[in-house]
């Protein structure tokens, strides 16, 4: 019912059709045109990214329910300054920009986590997350376990990782955004988004390895721990 | 071209292959790479993570979260706000 309400086309037909007739109507009616136009070419260009913002707003918020108010709302304030972003621009880091203003203004705090702004400046060794030497032959094993990883289990991985640290990862890795790009969108300097992508990979990675070694599967960041716990096989 | 190492191969590994600005010659990583199965192996590691995180982030948004939006933008009017 939704999908074919009154077309823009037809509006902007008889305004453009120059007859005397039309003359009138269009004065009268120019910021209804206008109105229609942006309308259409916002359900054209904007809209399409809906599924990508709403997995964003499901890592960030982390339930169906919000993750749908956070992308309703994005979406409206993106349709309210569509005439402030400039055509020929990268969209989707503009709804991004957005999006994450919107769940950081309002979702975050509703959400009344611990503050973790100063989460930066901890070392690795405090995060749990320091750089493990492997040995090489186990590292074809870490990748084929990563592999292997049910979604589920990489979801609650990151899930498990701080936040800023989670958008960073999600941004380059699902998103395939540039460090700059991320830079914007988290309001935060490059070097910034460089060592929240790298300390966050390696927590995720870590944690994946844990999830193995309690299957049972040997990968790389077992090595470390290889000695104290017996592994035991999951099925 | 001069072989990197692993230890600067590896530090910039994620800004390699992402295509950033990095510390080290992108043709020294090329270098190392070629000859260092270790640091093959990282490489692979990084890309299985990535995919991994890609794959298992994919979202659908609800058929009523879509109606919704679109009900909204066809009843706002931006100039308005």
């Amino acid at each position: 019912m939704i999908a074919t309400l009154e077309r823009p086309v037809h509006l902007t037909g008889v305004s453009s059709a120059g007859s005397a007739l039309a003359v009138d109507w269009r004065v009268m009616n120019d910021q209804a045109d206008a109105l229609v136009d942006a309308r259409s070419q916002f359900e054209e260009q904007a809209i399409p990214y809906m599924d990508q913002l709403y997995a964003a707003a499901m890592r960030m918020t982390r339930n169906p329910a919000d993750a749908s108010d956070l992308v309703q709302e994005t979406f409206v304030k993106a349709f309210a300054s569509w005439k402030t972003f400039t055509q020929g621009t990268n969209l989707k880091a503009w709804l991004y920009r957005i999006l994450t203003n919107t769940y950081i203004n309002t979702y975050r705090k509703k959400q009344r986590e611990p503050y973790q702004g100063t989460i930066d400046d901890l070392e690795d060794w405090q995060l749990g997350g320091a750089e493990s030497t492997t040995a090489a032959s186990t590292r074809s094993a870490e990748a084929e376990a990563i592999d292997r990883m049910p979604a589920s289990v990489v979801k609650d991985a990151l899930q498990a990782i701080p936040e800023d640290f989670r958008l960073a990862v999600y941004l380059a890795d699902v998103e395939g955004f540039a460090y700059q790009e991320i830079a914007d969108i988290m309001k935060t300097p490059i070097g910034t988004v460089m060592s929240r992508l790298h300390r966050g990979r390696r927590m995720l990675r870590d944690l994946l390895a844990d999830y193995a070694r309690e299957r049972g599967i040997d990968t790389a960041a077992t090595v470390k721990s290889a000695g104290s716990k017996s592994t035991r096989s999951a099925k | 071209m001069t072989d990197c190492g692993c230890e600067k191969a590896q530090k910039d590994l994620e800004e390699y292959l992402r295509n950033e600005v990095c510390t080290t010659m992108r043709s020294d990583i090329e270098e190392h790479l070629a000859h260092c199965t270790g640091c093959q192996d990282e490489v692979h590691v990084a890309r299985t993570l990535t995919e991994a995180v890609a794959r298992a982030c994919v979202e659908y948004a609800p058929e009523e979260l879509r109606e919704q939006v679109l009900a909204t933008i066809r009843t706002a009017n931006p100039a308005a706000v």
